[in-house]
């Protein structure tokens, strides 16, 4: 943290209180009853004027209290997708061991601006915790930092809404999000479950690991799995033949990624972006296809590579990948495509880019 | 209690108190403050489902327009704004009351509640305004935050979200019928809030500076009592009524106070002119002569009588010498301010102008005040002595001679003949005015009686009427018949109005003077003397303060008059004056406390100095402690609250009490394996209840570790603790079976 930010920090309010309707109105009333109060000398105004100031006092005071030792968990769920709506778990504690809170509201910050959901709790028993959610989209994939939450309550009387801003920063993945596109085609290798012509399927034996779909059956390791009562299979390291490199054009013109920094995108420039979102789009869930089905990943962008890889952690990887993908321009190279591998390259349609690799499939979305 | 119901019960509350609040002052009717609070407790039933409320919407609407036009043509004719605005209050908390729709409604409620007891702040300003207050702190507290927690759980964010469908509401009804939400813990705590907060208003109210110039127009009608009038008129008849209000409280030199200590004559107003059996201020009388100080704070009178005007030193001098009485006076149909006869000095709150025009005549004072006066009053209590009012001589001061008048000025004698030759049988033979002012007396009191009950004396001059025919009467008859007869001897002499005596309250050392205690009397003018006061009235069967006994009924009737008293005197009366003495008071106790504190540092210091080396050892100490203290509290460290004992789950109980079953067993943990190390090592080995020792060791981590109280697998823990148990006893036999066969 710079010097600036701590500095920012120490120098911020460390509670801010802003009037609800009934607390202007309270104000008013005491206004009104003080001035009465001199101008008559009536002492039982004065005496009704010295409970509203203690009524304030005491709200004060008490949503203080309220407020202490409460801490905040929020709990995102693993994969959060542009576009879909994601639960955000959140878990109050109460600290206090002998003293419950009430009228808890709970927001997540970006900044110092509250995003659009709050969440809400009527009452925190002392020394327990409560949880809620909130149910968010994000419209983008990216990289979202939730800087903090806010604790706010208008208990006990709602005269004022006092809040507390906390810093936590939560990191938030936001991945590419997920179409239903078909998997192209095999051009280098026999399709289906046929497996009389398939070649270099024996490499060095890794492991034994579960059945999935589209295995070979002659992997099927017949004595663990008699033994286990699950069909288990062999892992040979080389599997060349069911490895697909996945190639996606993140390039857009200057005057586009200009537009996208500055945050004035024309209709024109909008309709550019959309297609390389949908290319990447397509190509995460591409990706995640392929995985699903066994089969060995790569991943190609222009500044991009991923190695090859198989499973949910490679799909998760590449997924994070495609989610801080960058806009780039033309001029940055393509790594290039393997030959005699599957390959298949998404190209955004209304975006023309030079230096686009060949592939056995290009598909234009 | 369920939430609903609590905060209708809090609601309730409030705005019943306010509304006492409002009405026993007697502002309201008793009628209406009557029906105003039953058709509020009716209204407590009336809500759905037994009521649609939109069906009875007309009928209140209706009914609120008549009350208006009603209120409104009232207060125009009347003119009595604040009484019919009390009572249109009344109607619109009724009418609330039975339209209690959503939490508009509510809001409005609380809203009259508060406007309620604006009213009865200028209504009632009784010790029962007080009560009320209180439980309207207590309530409004209760109230208000309920109500609070009831709307944000109507109107906001009570939302039941799921990952697998749409999120929904959570049903309100449900929770206000919840009992789980408050509970007596609530309602505790809140009460000590709202004690803090009657405490804090206490003590804003009294620190609030009393800079108002106000006091003129805090204006109420005074009291009409039986007893004490501005003014006296014989002839009536029938039975006068002894009222028991209390109508003034005298706080006085301890000397004259006291259950044993005789009464004291509290004068008021006194009358030069005769006629016709009435007593009034001509417009001859003598005016008050009397010199005025004003203060900042406090403004100072005192009274010359037929005396040259003194200077202030001697004022302050004679002040010293004089019987001081603080009074709390409530608002009489007169202005008179009152004191222990007779008053030479007057002290009252500053007045910045005087409002309307004052008729002092006759050596009386007069403050206009519409409401409780608290003022002082330094009296000469103790009367010349006889040899120097038979000594007394000279000619009267100029305007006296009013004090001799009998009839009219160039009208028909109306005092009779028999009534003058009385006097002068009476005065026979007697040389000096003190002997025959004695001797009236005395043929008074030994002559004739005293009653309550009056006759109408007809067209017969009312003391004549008194002296000779009817020979019963009350003070008025007494005092008139004393005046005459002395002026008829040649007597200056003024009949005089006020209090006599009073009552005792041992609780707080004060004198309640009721207005049942209303006294006429008699004061002589003595040349180069004074004025000297005369009872002729013969003396009641209790002439001490003592009244009123000793039994538990009187001593609570005297408790409750302190608590009046107290609110009056704190309250209602707190004013700039009493703010300032307050001040120098917290003051004075501060400075004590702080030079007491400052004693202790200086001898703390001395001590010190002296036994440096012990000292130096112990400050050294304290720093060394304080700091390990810190750093065992400093970040990363276990603060002293997070190193108590946790406490064990129910499962971790029962896993712990196996644990000591298996070591007794043989089957003893080390310290270095862990509780699943054991349970696969017992599996492995094939030990007798290893497969639920495996079961509930998973059970212990998930309790003891997970976080979360699962009552299932409390119960499944202790099946499974038994069967352990079973099975070490089961091999316990075992072995010894086949060791008995060996």
């Amino acid at each position: 943290m710079g010097i600036w930010a701590r500095l920012r920090r120490r120098l911020r309010p460390p509670r801010r209180l802003s009037f609800t309707r009934e607390g202007r109105l309270i104000v008013v009333l005491s206004v009104g009853v003080g001035f009465a109060a001199i101008n008559t000398g009536n002492n039982l105004l004065y005496l009704l004027l010295g409970w509203l100031l203690s009524f304030i006092i005491a709200s004060g005071i008490l949503s203080e209290l309220t407020l202490k030792r409460l801490t905040v968990q929020r709990r995102p769920p693993p994969r959060v997708f542009a576009g879909d709506p994601f639960l955000m778990e959140v878990v109050i504690q109460n600290g206090k061991e002998n003293r419950a809170s009430f009228s808890i509201e709970v927001e997540d910050l970006v900044g110092t601006t509250p995003i659009d959901k709050r969440c809400y709790f009527l009452k925190i028993p002392a020394a327990k915790s409560q949880r809620t959610s909130y149910r968010h989209t994000f419209a983008r994939r990216g990289h979202y930092t939730l800087t903090g939450y806010r604790l706010a309550t208008k208990f006990p009387f709602a005269l004022f809404r006092k809040s507390r801003d906390v810093d936590a920063p939560l990191e938030i993945i936001v991945y590419p999000s997920r179409v239903a596109v078909p998997r192209p085609i095999p051009r280098t290798t026999s399709r289906g479950e046929s497996t009389a012509d398939r070649l270099g399927r024996r490499g060095e034996f890794h492991g034994l690991r579960e059945r999935r779909a589209g295995d070979d059956r002659r992997d099927i390791h017949w004595r663990s799995s008699a033994r286990t009562g699950r069909l288990l299979v062999r892992e040979y390291e080389d599997e060349l033949a069911r490895r697909v490199v996945i190639g996606v054009d993140n390039a857009l013109p200057e005057d586009v990624r200009d537009a996208v920094t500055d945050g004035a995108l024309t209709p024109a420039a909008e309709t550019q972006v959309s297609a390389v979102e949908r290319a990447i789009s397509v190509a995460a869930s591409l990706a995640a296809s392929y995985l699903e089905i066994g089969w060995t990943v790569e991943l190609c962008a222009r500044g991009l590579h991923v190695a090859p890889g198989v499973g949910r952690i490679h799909e998760a990887k590449i997924a994070r990948a495609l989610a801080l993908l960058p806009y780039v321009s033309d001029e940055v190279a393509f790594a290039a495509l393997p030959p005699k591998i599957e390959s298949v390259l998404i190209t955004p349609r209304s975006v023309a880019a030079s230096g686009r690799p060949a592939a056995t499939t290009v598909m234009d979305v | 209690m369920r939430f609903a119901v609590a905060h209708k019960t809090a609601t309730y509350l409030m705005v019943g108190f306010a509304y006492l609040a409002m009405t026993t002052g007697g502002g309201v009717s008793p009628g209406i403050a009557l029906g105003g609070l039953v058709l509020l407790l009716a209204s407590w039933w009336w809500e759905p489902p037994r009521i649609n409320y939109d069906k009875w919407s007309w009928v209140w609407t209706a009914a609120s327009v008549f009350a208006l036009a009603y209120c409104v043509l009232t207060a125009i004719v009347t003119g009595d704004f604040l009484g019919v605005g009390a009572q249109f209050l009344t109607w619109l908390i009724v009418a609330k009351g039975f339209n209690r729709k959503a939490a508009r409604d509510w809001q409005q409620m609380y809203l009259l509640a508060f406007l309620m007891l604006v009213a009865g702040s200028v209504l009632n300003p009784e010790l029962t305004y007080g009560l009320c207050f209180l439980g309207f702190v207590v309530s409004s507290t209760w109230a208000m935050t309920l109500f609070h927690l009831r709307r944000e759980m109507e109107d906001n964010l009570l939302v039941k979200h799921a990952a697998d469908r749409a999120s929904e509401r959570v049903e309100v009804r449900r929770i206000l019928d919840s009992r789980r939400i408050v509970g007596g813990r609530f309602f505790f705590g809140t009460g000590l809030l709202s004690f803090g907060v009657f405490l804090a208003a206490a003590a804003l109210f009294l620190a609030l500076p009393r800079v108002g110039i106000g006091f003129f127009l805090k204006s109420r009608s005074g009291l009409t009592l039986a007893g004490f009038s501005d003014g006296v008129k014989l002839g009536g008849h029938g039975v006068i009524k002894n009222d028991s209000t209390v109508v003034m409280r005298v706080q006085i030199d301890p000397k004259f106070g006291g259950r044993s200590a005789p009464q004291i004559h509290w004068r008021g107003v006194a009358f030069d002119r005769y006629s016709k059996g009435n007593w009034t201020r001509s417009q001859r009388a003598p005016e008050t002569k009397q010199r005025l100080e004003q203060g900042q704070v406090r403004d100072r009178r005192s009274l010359n009588y037929d005396r040259p005007a003194i200077s202030i030193p001697e004022i302050d001098t004679l002040a010293t010498t004089l019987v001081r009485q603080d009074i709390w006076l409530d608002p009489l149909d007169s202005d008179v301010l009152f004191g222990a006869s007779l008053p030479r000095i007057v002290e009252y709150p500053h007045v910045v102008r005087r409002r309307g025009t004052t008729n002092e005549r006759n050596d009386e004072i007069r403050l206009p005040h519409g409401s409780t006066i608290h003022y002082s009053v330094w009296s000469e209590l103790v009367p010349p002595p006889p040899e120097q009012l038979r000594a007394a001589s000279g000619p009267l001061p100029r305007g006296y001679e009013v004090y001799l008048q009998l009839d009219e000025p160039g009208k028909p004698p109306e005092i009779t003949a028999r009534t003058r030759a009385k006097a002068l049988e009476i005065t026979r033979g007697l040389t000096n005015n003190y002997d025959k002012a004695v001797a009236i007396q005395t043929w008074l009191t030994t002559n004739l009686t005293y009653t309550l009950v009056l006759e109408d004396p007809g067209i017969q001059e009312p003391v004549d009427y008194f002296l000779f025919d009817r020979k019963k009467g009350h003070c008025e008859y007494f005092a008139s018949g004393f005046a005459i007869l002395a002026r008829a001897a040649g007597i200056p002499v003024r009949q005089v109005n006020g209090f006599l005596g009073g009552e005792w309250n041992e609780y707080q050392g004060y004198v309640a003077v009721r207005a049942g205690d209303a006294h006429s009397w008699d004061e002589v003018y003595f040349p180069g003397v004074g004025w000297v006061t005369f009872d002729p009235t013969p003396s009641a069967t209790v002439d001490v303060l003592g009244r009123g006994g000793d039994g538990w009924r009187a001593r609570l009737s005297r408790m409750m008059d302190t608590l009046r008293f107290q609110w009056t005197k704190w309250v209602i009366e707190y004013d700039l004056a009493s703010q300032l003495e307050l001040f120098k008071t917290v003051g004075g106790a501060i400075k004590s406390a702080a030079l007491t504190v400052k004693a202790a540092v200086v001898s703390a210091k001395d001590a010190v100095l002296a036994y440096w080396p012990i000292g130096a050892g112990l400050g050294v100490g304290l720093i060394g402690f304080l700091v390990l203290r810190r750093r065992r509290s400093g970040p990363g460290m276990e603060t002293g609250r997070a190193r108590r004992t946790r406490v064990r789950s129910t499962v971790a109980e029962v896993f712990d009490q196996v644990a000591a079953a298996l070591a007794k067993a043989g089957v003893a943990r080390d310290a270095a394996l862990t509780p699943r190390e054991l349970a696969t090592r017992m599996a492995q080995r094939g030990d007798p209840g290893a497969p639920q020792v495996g079961e509930l060791v998973e059970l212990y981590y998930v309790a003891e570790w997970g976080g979360r109280r699962d009552p299932a697998a409390e119960v499944r823990a202790q099946i499974l603790a038994a069967e352990i148990r079973q099975a070490l006893d089961a091999a316990r036999r075992a072995r010894r079976t086949s060791g008995a066969t060996a």
